[in-house]
């Protein structure tokens, strides 16, 4: 019955053959979590394809089953939340199921955003990190409008970077507070 | 390790009187060999097949190669490269590695072959090399196979080693997962050639490097091949991160340096896993209780997804750390890394291409 139900979802939904096939060759319980999941946030085939694949390697990693994972305790109350919709659900789920599977890079990002933010920073001075920390850089923005402004900008951008959160996010982005 | 042998010898008529297919006749006395005309048929036969990649490595195919031997490494884009050439004198290998590019590299030609004009790939490098004298040139042979996997059967290492033996601006790299030596003992080499392994601790082999030779016999063969007057280099490639990789791995440097003497040792090289997107969906269908899939890998700027930035520097540094404990002076480099990577790893990173092939070669 779940079998005939996935074809039929996949078909409405353009889902390719061989993410089909994978799905089909879950367990009866997980095929019905994938679908319930699948209905209830009307996804496409990217987003089925990045579900299958975080949930497989989760559940390879930790020996749960794709089930328990769907409906564990990090998205079922963002499921089961009626104040939120579609859109909202789809993005928090996914978000919760990232931080599931890449659980150090999410807690690395995580520090990184929390010292950034306790710096207190003006709208005149951003930092930012790569998507994924890739490259290890800590990139930063200026704007302003005149010289003088500038000027009083790099000042202090040089006070900032006398603050231990600096030294902190590079402690994370070079690897030296990886766990 | 369990010996590897073909269960049938294709061979393509015409290529009968190389020296190539009278190694596998007086080797193989046993195995049927099948004459044909075009090897298509075969071809398409195995591409029709499921899972082509690992039925191909099943049986050998002897066939002419009608293109180029020789030809730059590919690296990888943006990366750091070290200026190596490649001479592909077969194609796929025996092994089956979980996480073997080749999956993917040669999905659309995944016999596994061996080409028979052999003379055709020394006159080609020959013809390089002495075009070129002020440039010395660092080739290897295991980029789509194993250096030396099939050498008892083809013999190849018997023309190469000499060959490269002979020549002034040229080093020979054999890289292997074998401990196929024998050929290698009673040749010499002239400080000419390194013999180099892929090393990983036996419990990562046991899981991911399927049909290898282990990692005691590895280092055993590199030990026999020192004592031959072999350098040696050794690839800790791809590095797996896993729950008590920092034992496994720390234990495994201790013991190829207790072992082998690190003077003759020409380079050490680091990488950690790296896959395609499209290798990786190959994996997870070939070997679908790998754990390599589960690692916190984050898609790169060069296509290949790998460990997370600061995790794989952390994992860098820590090797390169029981590598310096036990030898100061070996000459360690990183394969397919980023410029950032070197300089949180290393201090530096090399300018090009060319400074890093030249470091290598004042190395070695």
């Amino acid at each position: 019955m779940t079998d005939k139900a996935i074809l039929e979802y996949g078909k409405e939904r353009g889902i390719r053959n061989q993410t089909l096939k994978r799905w089909l060759n879950l367990p009866e319980s997980d095929q019905s979590a994938l679908l319930d999941l699948a209905h209830g946030l009307r996804i496409g085939e990217n987003h089925l394809r990045d579900f299958l694949d975080w949930a497989e390697e989760i559940s390879l990693r930790d020996g749960l089953s794709l089930c328990k994972i769907i409906k564990g305790e990090s998205i079922e109350p963002i499921w089961s939340d009626p104040r939120l919709g579609r859109g909202d659900k789809l993005r928090r789920i996914k978000e919760a199921m990232r931080r599931q599977r890449f659980p150090r890079l999410m807690q690395m990002e995580r520090e990184i955003q929390k010292r950034i933010r306790a710096m207190g920073i003006g709208s005149q001075i951003q930092f930012s990190v790569p998507s994924g920390l890739e490259g290890g850089t800590l990139t930063v923005h200026l704007s302003s409008t005149s010289e003088p402004d500038l000027k009083k900008l790099v000042g202090e951008l040089g006070e900032l970077l006398e603050r231990s959160e600096i030294k902190e996010i590079f402690e994370y982005l070079s690897g030296r507070a990886v766990k | 390790m369990r010996v590897y042998q073909p269960q049938e010898v294709i061979v393509e008529v015409g290529t009968e009187q190389g020296s190539v297919f009278k190694n596998l006749k007086r080797s193989l006395p046993n195995i049927p060999f099948t004459f044909v005309e075009d090897p298509q048929s075969y071809l398409s036969q195995l591409q029709s097949s499921e899972d082509p990649l690992g039925k191909g490595k099943k049986r050998l195919l002897l066939t002419r190669h009608r293109g180029e031997f020789l030809k730059k490494c590919p690296g990888s884009d943006g990366a750091v490269c070290c200026n190596y050439f490649v001479i592909n004198f077969a194609s796929n290998c025996p092994m089956d590695c979980s996480y073997c590019y080749l999956q993917d590299y040669l999905a659309h030609n995944p016999a596994l072959k061996v080409f028979s004009n052999v003379e055709d790939l020394l006159e080609e490098a020959h013809k390089l090399f002495s075009r070129q004298r002020r440039f010395f040139f660092r080739v290897g042979t295991g980029e789509i196979t194993d250096s030396l996997a099939l050498d008892p059967y083809i013999g190849f290492s018997e023309q190469i080693v000499p060959f490269f033996a002979e020549q002034p601006n040229a080093f020979l790299e054999l890289k292997t997962k074998s401990d196929c030596v024998e050929n290698l003992l009673h040749l010499d080499p002239k400080e000419k050639v390194v013999v180099s392994w892929s090393m990983n601790p036996q419990r990562v082999i046991d899981q991911e490097e399927h049909l290898t030779a282990s990692f005691e016999e590895r280092l055993l063969a590199a030990y026999r091949c020192q004592q031959a007057g072999y350098k040696l280099g050794f690839h800790f490639d791809p590095i797996i991160e896993y729950s008590g990789w920092e034992e496994d791995y720390r234990e495994m440097v201790e013991r190829i340096f207790a072992v082998v003497d690190y003077r003759r040792i020409a380079w050490v090289s680091m990488g950690v896993l790296r896959n395609t997107p499209n290798l990786k969906r190959i994996m997870r269908q070939r070997f679908p209780s790998t754990r390599l899939l589960s690692g916190e890998q984050v898609l790169c700027p060069d296509g290949k997804m790998r460990y997370f930035h600061p995790l794989r520097v952390s994992i860098y540094r820590k090797m390169l750390q029981w590598i310096r404990s036990a030898s100061p002076t070996v000459f360690v480099y990183l394969c397919m890394e980023s410029r950032e990577v070197w300089e949180q790893v290393f201090g530096f990173s090399p300018s090009c291409e060319k400074e890093l092939g030249n470091r290598m070669v004042s190395a070695d």
